[in-house]
């Protein structure tokens, strides 16, 4: 249970760093913008890559901040089975590590699903799709 | 000018889409949520080209698809999904409810000028 809980403590932790750096990389782009549009600079290929791949750091930060409380949950759940009764516990064991697994299993599917074209996919989605 | 709305939860992403339309012959408008968007449109709002981003809170760039197409004022509008999915699945779901197009991020400020462009049907 000990370890449960330092394991909990780390995923706080974890998340706790990713908020915010999620916020710090937002605000820093945020005032290149500003910069950029006080001194009406002309955005470049590089410079809106620079942008959108904020927003894709940010997604990928939402989706393994999910993942954490996803975790967290599940472990307050099973402490609280722990607690009441043990044989229950037992089984809660088997159930924890399922979602524990399904949640890093999300976790990885949505990190492929919001890299867009930074992870190597340039010429999949090099063109605009028109339907 | 034809008005163009914006739609992504990312500040950062409408900044850099803001930057690359300010030397186009439009206006723009820009919304953090969806809801916000829809809400303008029902109340008069009538864009010529809808930009919306796919994974938002609160209302996905799917649900807003579908609720604009409810609307009389928007139910045949040009709208293009801007977004890092590139999932098949949700682009026939997209072009079930009538998507004009889908740009992957992160985009090429030359290429979505020209779909602007091409959708708006400016002079090039």
């Amino acid at each position: 249970m000990l370890i449960l809980k330092s394991v909990d403590e780390l995923l706080e932790h974890i998340k706790d760093v990713q908020s915010s750096v999620k916020s710090l990389s937002n605000d820093s782009l945020m005032n290149m913008s500003d910069y950029m549009q006080e001194n009406k600079l002309e955005i470049d290929d590089k410079i809106a890559t620079a942008f959108q791949y904020q927003d894709i750091i940010t997604q990928q930060l939402d989706a393994s901040l999910e993942a954490i409380d996803s975790m967290r949950q599940s472990i307050a759940v099973f402490s609280h089975a722990f607690k009441s009764d043990e044989d229950l516990a037992n089984g809660s064991l088997m159930k924890l590590q399922e979602k524990l697994n399904s949640a890093l299993k999300e976790a990885k599917e949505k990190k492929e699903r919001f890299s867009g074209k930074s992870s190597g996919n340039e010429s999949e989605n090099d063109e605009i799709e028109f339907f | 000018m034809p008005l163009v709305i914006f739609v992504d939860d990312s500040e950062t992403a409408l900044a850099s889409t803001r930057m690359v339309t300010n030397s186009m012959p439009i206006e723009v408008k820009q919304y953090t949520e969806a809801t916000v968007a829809l809400a303008e449109i029902k109340a008069g709002m009538t864009p010529d080209l809808i930009i919306t981003d796919l994974n938002m809170p609160v209302m996905n760039g799917l649900e807003f698809l579908k609720e604009l197409r409810g609307v009389t004022a928007t139910s045949r509008t040009p709208t293009l999904m801007l977004t890092t999915e590139t999932k098949t699945e949700l682009k026939q779901q997209g072009k079930a409810l009538g998507l004009t197009g889908w740009i992957v991020k992160p985009f090429n400020p030359a290429q979505l000028k020209q779909a602007i462009t091409r959708v708006l049907r400016l002079p090039a």
